[in-house]
């Protein structure tokens, strides 16, 4: 666990801050409040998708707040011969800046990156969040959706920053447009060259071959980068509950994280016309907690999770609208 | 509730191509600053990395400056001082430059033999020895075998202590002391951090604000709010009170003071974020403008709310 240190009595002015009755946080929160969060899609011009996400820094601060940058490559795979799986693939990883935890060792940034890439990879590789346009050639070539995510910074709360930068970036991902090539030896050609004969080659409408025997693709050459990865709505949010049984608290700053012993983190995928759905679970921390409270807890993360979903889903939306503008102007300036 | 907000956005090249804006060169004359023309050794000025402060023949160059084409050049951002022909340049932004006297808050990182290291947000961690505590049983008295065995029951790693710089180390390195009824470790309250230059050097560093809140200014930029203590009720007034000094356990808060040091934390982040400079009065009239204004705690740190407190403190 990267904390900080912090003294007893700082801790225990934080404990006994949130249990009174009034639940105050250091900086005037309300438990369930959250920071601010600014976030921006399409910041990697090379990446495929890419978003960079900041809770709680103000606009006037140089620097602060949970920074986190997330960005996806899609590359192609060999089905064959190479590590392509029919389909396509998702692979995450996770780095984090050693300036963005300066009190933890070389190797201890390490485990932690391991961590916190497990984790992602669990949640978001997992079969029922598998967008269905990573396949190029049937049992030939796949796309590899290789999703990064660097931690800049780190001021609390990392975990639902985590999952919200690579919600953006994978809404941001574009599917390049493919076309399958077929190859045809000149030697299937009839031997007399003949240049009349052409109607051997013509192919009936309900010939198929051109899908079994497709060897390889091109990319076609359209307006934009291509259609957006399927099932882009399902991509999970995460949530973090601070516990102290049974109270809890939302975004934690870093002061406070150290002062919590128990961390619940829940991720929720909201599907159109679906109930959520509970993607993922995990109790981190060293004190324990009475099983009896976690369904119980589990309800109340799933009410936040929505909100945190819709607001989101918003300003995602708000991003794809100022993005086609920019291209806009942008065209208009350079003509 | 949770909001979203975007990034503060970059003026768009594209766009500013047509700005009349953009017209606009930097005049080259204004850079030049020439040390010899400055009637008064004693007025600083601000410059930035690679601007040409003076010639390299007849100033020296110190700290924050380097030599090319026979001139003095700024490697960094800051202020420009000058003694007899040595100039130099103090950076705005930099770690805590330690002065001897200086009032610091520090956290223990390390315990060692006879000695603890304390960051405090300095280049080097600082040195508090176990002979410049104050040790139970007397203010003065010679420091035992026994007290080396327990040094974690006076400072352990993570605490917060105040105290004052002492001397300094032939690496540079600060030593501390806590010799006084008024230096130790610190309980009631938390932490805030801000530049280091935004603390001046002052009469005293430690305030007492009307609505009950103390404030320890560190001049290494770290900030300790917390509740009041009476004079009377302060530790250590009659005989020393080893247990009640090296306490870990804070007193009865109520909700009132714990709502007055979020808000005293809040308007301190707030106006380090503008980089102004923090005194008694400064805190003390936004305090004031916050109760009037009638501003919920949290809204103090959103952006007008904030610009709104600025304005209003400052064009007093």
């Amino acid at each position: 666990m990267a904390t900080i240190s912090l003294s007893k009595s700082e801790k225990a002015y934080i404990q006994s801050s949130l249990k009174a009755s009034s639940s105050l946080r250091a900086d005037g929160r309300r438990p369930h409040d959250y920071r601010g969060i600014a976030l921006e899609t399409g910041v990697a011009p090379l990446a495929n998708g890419s978003a960079r996400l900041n809770i709680g820094k103000t606009n006037h601060e140089q620097s602060g707040g949970t920074e986190v940058l997330a960005a996806t490559k899609l590359e192609v795979e060999d089905i064959e011969n190479g590590d392509g799986v029919e389909g396509g693939r998702i692979v995450c990883s996770v780095s984090c800046s050693p300036s963005a935890y300066p009190h933890v060792s070389y190797a201890a940034l390490d485990d932690l990156q391991y961590d916190y890439t497990t984790l992602v990879q669990d949640i978001l590789a997992h079969p029922s969040l598998h967008p269905p346009n990573l396949s190029i050639l049937r049992g030939k070539k796949s796309w590899l959706l290789a999703l990064d995510l660097v931690v800049l910074s780190d001021s609390g709360n990392i975990y639902d920053a985590l999952f919200m930068a690579a919600r953006a970036a994978l809404w941001d991902t574009k599917v390049p447009r493919t076309r399958s090539v077929e190859y045809r030896a000149n030697g299937s050609r009839p031997a007399g060259g003949n240049d009349m004969d052409v109607d051997q080659e013509k192919q009936s409408a309900l010939d198929t071959r051109q899908v079994k025997t497709a060897t390889d693709f091109e990319l076609e050459d359209y307006w934009d980068e291509g259609e957006p990865l399927g099932g882009r709505d399902k991509w999970p949010v995460c949530i973090t509950l601070n516990l102290f049984p049974p109270l809890y608290y939302l975004d934690a700053a870093l002061q406070e994280e150290a002062a919590t012993p128990l961390r619940l983190l829940l991720m929720f995928s909201f599907k159109s016309q679906a109930p959520a759905s509970l993607q993922g679970m995990r109790l981190m921390g060293t004190d324990d907690i009475d099983l009896s409270l976690v369904s119980g807890l589990i309800k109340e993360g799933e009410k936040h999770a929505g909100e945190l979903f819709v607001a989101i889903n918003a300003k995602l939306k708000e991003e794809d609208i100022r993005r086609t503008e920019k291209a806009r102007r942008r065209f208009a300036a350079v003509r | 509730m949770i909001t979203f907000t975007s990034f503060p956005v970059a003026p768009d090249p594209y766009l500013a191509r047509n700005d009349d804006a953009a017209d606009y060169l930097p005049d080259s004359d204004y850079m030049d600053v020439d040390l010899e023309e400055e009637s008064d050794a004693g007025s600083s000025k601000l410059t930035c990395p690679g601007e040409s402060i003076t010639s390299s023949h007849a100033f020296m160059r110190g700290h924050g400056t380097y030599v090319e084409n026979e001139e003095v050049i700024s490697s960094v951002a800051g202020l420009i001082e000058r003694v007899n022909k040595l100039v130099t340049v103090r950076a705005l932004r930099t770690r805590y430059n330690p002065e001897v006297g200086d009032l610091v808050v520090g956290r223990i990182t390390e315990v060692q033999p006879r000695r603890w290291k304390v960051d405090a947000n300095s280049r080097q961690d600082a040195v508090l020895m176990l002979s410049s505590v104050n040790l139970p049983g007397g203010v003065q008295r010679r420091k035992l075998e026994s007290d080396e065995l327990q040094m974690r029951n006076f400072f352990e790693e993570g605490d917060l202590l105040v105290a004052e710089v002492q001397a300094f180390f032939a690496d540079g390195a600060m030593s501390l002391h806590t010799r006084s009824l008024k230096y130790g470790k610190l309980r009631n309250g938390q932490l805030v951090t801000v530049p280091p230059i935004l603390v001046r050097r002052l009469k005293s560093h430690f305030y007492t604000l009307p609505c009950g809140v103390d404030l320890i200014l560190g001049l290494n930029g770290y900030i300790w709010v917390s509740k009041h203590v009476k004079e009377n009720e302060q530790e250590g007034e009659e005989g020393f009170d080893a247990e009640a000094v090296y306490s870990n356990k804070n007193d009865e808060i109520d909700e009132a003071t714990r709502t007055a040091i979020s808000r005293v934390t809040n308007i301190i982040r707030v106006l380090a974020t503008h980089s102004i400079p923090l005194t008694d009065t400064l805190l003390l009239e936004a305090y004031e403008w916050a109760i009037e204004a009638d501003v919920d705690l949290k809204d103090l740190l959103q952006e007008d709310i904030g610009d709104a407190l600025i304005a209003a403190v400052t064009n007093r």
